[in-house]
C-alpha cells in the first residue's frame, strides 16, 4: 500500500515481539502478529 | 460505510477512543499490550533517553515497535507524529531534531492531548506542539513535514489508503515516512476482520 500511494525506497525492520509476555500474546501468536519499523520516502 | 472497508470507520474510531482513553487516564491498568517504560524498553528505545523522561511522559506509551530504529531524525527537521497519544515519541523526536526543528503531534483524544501538553510544559519543550485531529484529515498544511512518524496507529485505521494519502499530502517532496506498526504473518479469517471488537482486543 505504501508503494501504491507513491512512496519509494521502502524498507522494513526486523520483527519485534510486541505482545510477548502481555495478555495479548496468545492471540498474537495465533496470527503471527509482530511489530515492525517501516521507512519510506516521498520522491523529490 | 464504504463497501470496500471491512468495518465502519466511525464505529472503529469510537472503539479505539474508548480503549486509549483508558490508557491515558489509567496507564497502569490491565491491557492486552505493554505500556510505559516496560513497553519502550522492550521495543528497543535508548535506555538513557528513557531515563531522562519523567514518568508522566512515558506511562501512557503504547507503541508497537521503534519508528526511530531505521532512521534517526536530523537537526532542524519538521516532524508530524500521527496519533501522538501522550506525546512519548514526540519527546524523543524533539530531542533528535533539536531547538531548530519542530514536532507536531496529532491525536483525536482530548485526554491524550491534555497529558501531552502538560508533559511538554513540564519539560520546558518549546519545539513541540499538539493539535486535535484525525489521521484521515490532519490539521497540517500541504508539504509542511520533512518527516512523518507514527507508532501503532495505522493498523487501527479502517481506511488505510486514505491514511497514507493524507500522510503523503503533509510530507514535502523528498520527505520521509518512518513508522512502526503491527502486521500479521498468518491469514486472519474474513469474519474476524469484520469483527470490530477484535481490532482493539
Amino acid at each position: 500500500m505504501l508503494e501504491q500511494t507513491g512512496f519509494v525506497d521502502v524498507s522494513v525492520g526486523p520483527p519485534c515481539d510486541t505482545f510477548g509476555e502481555a495478555s495479548g500474546e496468545k492471540k498474537a501468536r495465533q496470527f503471527g502478529v509482530y511489530g515492525y519499523a517501516f521507512l519510506a520516502r516521498k520522491p523529490s | 460505510m464504504s463497501a470496500e472497508l471491512p468495518v465502519d470507520p466511525k464505529a472503529l474510531r469510537e472503539e479505539v477512543k474508548s480503549k486509549y482513553r483508558e490508557v491515558a487516564c489509567n496507564p497502569h491498568g490491565e491491557f492486552h499490550f505493554h505500556t510505559g517504560r516496560r513497553a519502550a524498553a522492550r521495543l528497543g528505545y535508548d535506555p538513557a533517553v528513557l531515563e531522562s523522561l519523567p514518568d508522566v511522559a512515558v506511562e501512557s506509551f503504547a507503541g508497537v515497535a521503534n519508528p526511530f530504529s531505521l532512521r534517526t531524525l536530523r537537526p532542524g527537521e519538521k516532524v508530524v507524529d500521527v496519533g501522538s497519544g501522550a506525546g512519548f515519541d514526540c519527546f524523543i523526536a524533539a530531542a533528535q531534531v533539536g531547538p531548530s526543528g519542530s514536532v507536531l503531534g496529532i491525536d483525536m483524544l482530548p485526554e491524550m492531548l491534555e497529558k501531552a501538553r502538560a508533559s511538554a510544559k513540564r519539560m520546558g519543550l518549546t519545539n513541540v506542539e499538539f493539535r486535535e485531529g484525525l489521521i484521515e484529515d490532519m490539521p497540517v498544511e500541504n508539504g509542511w513535514a520533512d518527516v512523518v512518524i507514527s507508532n501503532g496507529v495505522i493498523n487501527l485505521c479502517a481506511d488505510k489508503k486514505r491514511a497514507f494519502e493524507e500522510i503523503w499530502r503533509v510530507l514535502r517532496p523528498g520527505g520521509h515516512l518512518q513508522f512502526a506498526d503491527i502486521a500479521n504473518g498468518k491469514p486472519v479469517p474474513a469474519s474476524a476482520v469484520r469483527n470490530i471488537d477484535l481490532w482493539t482486543a
